[in-house]
């Protein structure tokens, strides 16, 4: 097996606030191969995006951050600014949800473009504009050569957003970090985009570290799938495995609370019980216990930890009942 | 503004008529605020929703929808055009009149944040429209102690303050407040989408009982098609201001034939990894026109994969394709034909 190109090790973040210690992030351990598409998957205040940005070092700087983020042989939490600032943009490149707060509105998209580029490499100014053009063409966006002299507020939506993946991926960067890259914009240019984040992790072979809450999108796209719930994976896995063998009680109700484009018509939907969890004031023992149709005493007094299902040690879930719940889910289905 | 009220009856009488409706809005520009443009968000659009029923209404941002949800409840004028709530007329109704219409067509907005007053108890929040219409103080506190039964809130919960409650529980203090005066029509504009995930469907769940419960009749605007396609008895799908297909809920999403109804279901990604891996998808090319500066003819043909010469000349007008479905195209899919085949036969 190869080396992962990112490797998330026991990460916990907690900010002080007003109100208290938000522990938003608690004890999260996952790796991310080459050149595969991971997604993170999880409501608001699941933890997911503080843990994308953890790894970018973009958290606030009042957060206490413990455990290691491996990238590139060294634990980003423990390297100079200087020196993330270089694995910013070569190594990981980040897409946000919104490009405005990627792309700078005063300058223009192919000077922004070259700058990435004469960041990396040594070439000469003209040569960079020749190749934000090329970019610019790879993502799909339309008379590069005109473009690239435009300013963000004359690109739409969605050419925006690809902009920002053209500047993401301008130095081949191993891995990209997108925050729900396509939540803002409408479903026909959210099929755009997916379809060119897809070619561009083609082109480049950049492995993808996706975080989102649209189940739509992850099965669109992800190899394999971590959930997170209350700032803990619950479960983690093929994609194969989280959407048709999930061994884990949050993952089941997400799945089946949602109403879906291909489900018989007139059924009625299965909500989860509830609200996710207050991050000030989380429940003690399971974050999910007081939502979980299946949760006993135990439950309630101690969080399970994240234990292997089946043989391979491929998919991991963290519940109580685990030995349980094949019985459970058959039985609940039977109701 | 005029309107006919001799309309013509069809299979029962419609709750809501919806004729013809037009909402301009007027771009202005310097230092007098001189007009140097027009937006015209609603266009001509015409509905009915029936006793009972729930109209879906669905397309991207941009397109109207929510403007339309306004005007027919006059938050907003309409520019032209007719609204007549069981024959009566909405839009020629008087300021007096309208506060009456108002008791029956209600409004529940998208954000749970901002539609409720923050310095109001709960109590008070679903009260009032009670207060306003009349009731005294001990009787419409009683009333609004029942509906926070009905939505599925506990009864000690009208004494708290807006802030106490997750998005979830606000979208169902707004609905509470919207069936205070026992109304027959709710026009809902994005009532789930600003909800996480897990909540989503417990408020969808409560607006069916709530539906079923009081008998209402729904207008349930949104662009998430998975969610319309559930609650939904018939939908209309608008682009650029225009509705360019209407009809039963099994026809849009079975038998789709305005080429936009096809791309827009086959845009949506769907929570099945095996069905994604299989899917061929219509990817439009191209952004969604400015409202301010709609095409020429057919307003979807700078995006259609089948358009031609004449879509850009001539408008296509609605017009029925079987009983109850509604197209406005000029090369309309037949069931069971797809947008793909055809572009592609067409060597597009």
């Amino acid at each position: 097996m190869t080396e992962p190109v990112i490797s998330f090790d026991d990460l916990s973040v907690s900010f002080p606030t007003d109100d208290g210690m938000v522990r938003a992030v608690r004890n999260v351990s996952f790796d991310v191969e080459p050149g595969e598409v991971m997604a993170v998957v999880g409501e608001s205040g699941s933890g997911k995006s503080v843990t994308a940005l953890a790894a970018m070092r973009l958290h606030p700087g009042s957060a206490e951050i413990t455990g290691e983020i491996r990238f590139g042989g060294r634990d980003l939490l423990g390297i100079g600014e200087k020196e993330m600032r270089r694995v910013r943009g070569n190594g990981i490149a980040m897409i946000f949800q919104d490009p405005m707060t990627a792309l700078n509105p005063v300058m223009k998209v192919g000077a922004q473009i070259a700058e990435m580029v004469l960041i990396h490499d040594d070439v000469s100014k003209k040569e960079a504009w020749t190749r934000a053009a090329d970019l610019l063409e790879s993502v799909g966006v339309p008379e590069p050569g005109r473009r690239v002299k435009q300013y963000p507020h004359e690109f739409s939506g969605g050419m925006r957003q690809r902009a920002m993946i053209a500047m993401a991926i301008a130095n081949g960067p191993d891995l990209l970090i997108a925050d729900e890259p396509t939540t803002a914009l409408d479903v026909t240019i959210q099929a755009q985009v997916l379809e060119v984040m897809k070619t561009a992790q083609e082109a480049t072979g950049a492995a993808i570290l996706l975080i989102t809450h649209d189940l739509g999108v992850v099965a669109g796209i992800a190899d394999r799938v971590v959930v997170m719930y209350g700032g803990r994976v619950f479960e983690s896995g093929s994609a194969d495995q989280v959407f048709y063998r999930s061994q884990n009680p949050y993952t089941r109700g997400l799945m089946s609370s949602i109403p879906r484009l291909d489900a018989p018509k007139g059924e009625r939907l299965i909500p989860i019980p509830g609200t996710p969890p207050n991050v000030l004031n989380p429940p003690s023992g399971c974050a999910f216990g007081p939502r979980c149709t299946f949760a006993s005493d135990s439950c309630h007094e101690s969080h399970a930890e994240l234990m292997s299902v089946g043989f391979d040690g491929t998919h991991r879930s963290r519940c109580h009942k685990l030995a349980e719940l094949p019985d459970l889910f058959a039985a609940a289905e039977t109701r | 503004m005029t309107n006919d009220p001799t309309t013509l009856p069809a299979h029962g009488d419609p709750v809501l008529r919806v004729e013809n409706l037009v909402k301009d809005f007027p771009i202005q520009a310097g230092f007098f605020r001189r007009q140097v443009g027009l937006v015209q968000a609603v266009s001509g659009v015409s509905l009915e929703i029936h006793e009972h029923e729930t109209l879906g209404v669905v397309g991207e941002s941009g397109c109207g929808k929510t403007t339309l949800g306004r005007t027919i409840l006059r938050l907003l004028d309409a520019t032209s055009g007719s609204v007549t709530y069981k024959g009566e007329s909405v839009t020629g109704a008087s300021n007096s009149r309208m506060r009456e219409l108002r008791r029956h067509m209600q409004i529940v907005f998208q954000d749970p944040f901002a539609s409720l007053n923050p310095r109001m108890p709960v109590r008070e929040i679903i009260a009032e429209p009670l207060r306003i219409h009349g009731e005294s103080r001990a009787a419409a506190s009683a009333r609004a102690n029942e509906l926070i039964d009905a939505v599925g809130l506990l009864s000690d919960y009208g004494n708290r303050y807006p802030h106490e409650f997750s998005g979830g529980q606000r979208q169902r203090i707004g609905i509470a407040r919207a069936l205070a005066l026992q109304p027959t029509l709710i026009i809902l504009d994005e009532p789930v989408s600003a909800l996480d995930v897990s909540v989503q469907a417990q408020v969808v769940n409560l607006l069916e009982d709530l539906q079923n419960e009081f008998k209402l009749s729904y207008m349930f605007i949104a662009h998430d098609l998975s969610v319309v396609r559930h609650i939904s008895d018939r939908v209309a799908v608008m682009y650029l201001g225009k509705v360019v297909e209407v009809a039963d809920r099994d026809s849009i999403y079975d038998r789709p034939s305005h080429p936009y109804t096809q791309s827009l279901l086959s845009a949506v990604p769907v929570a099945d990894p095996h069905a994604e891996r299989n899917r061929r998808r219509i990817v439009l090319e191209g952004d969604l026109p400015s409202p301010a500066a709609v095409p020429s003819g057919c307003r979807f043909r700078t995006r259609c994969p089948i358009a031609t010469e004449r879509c850009s000349v001539e408008e296509p007008e609605i017009r029925l394709m079987a009983e109850g479905h509604e197209v406005a195209c000029h090369f309309p899919l037949s069931p069971g034909e797809s947008l793909i085949e055809v572009a592609a036969a067409r060597g597009r």
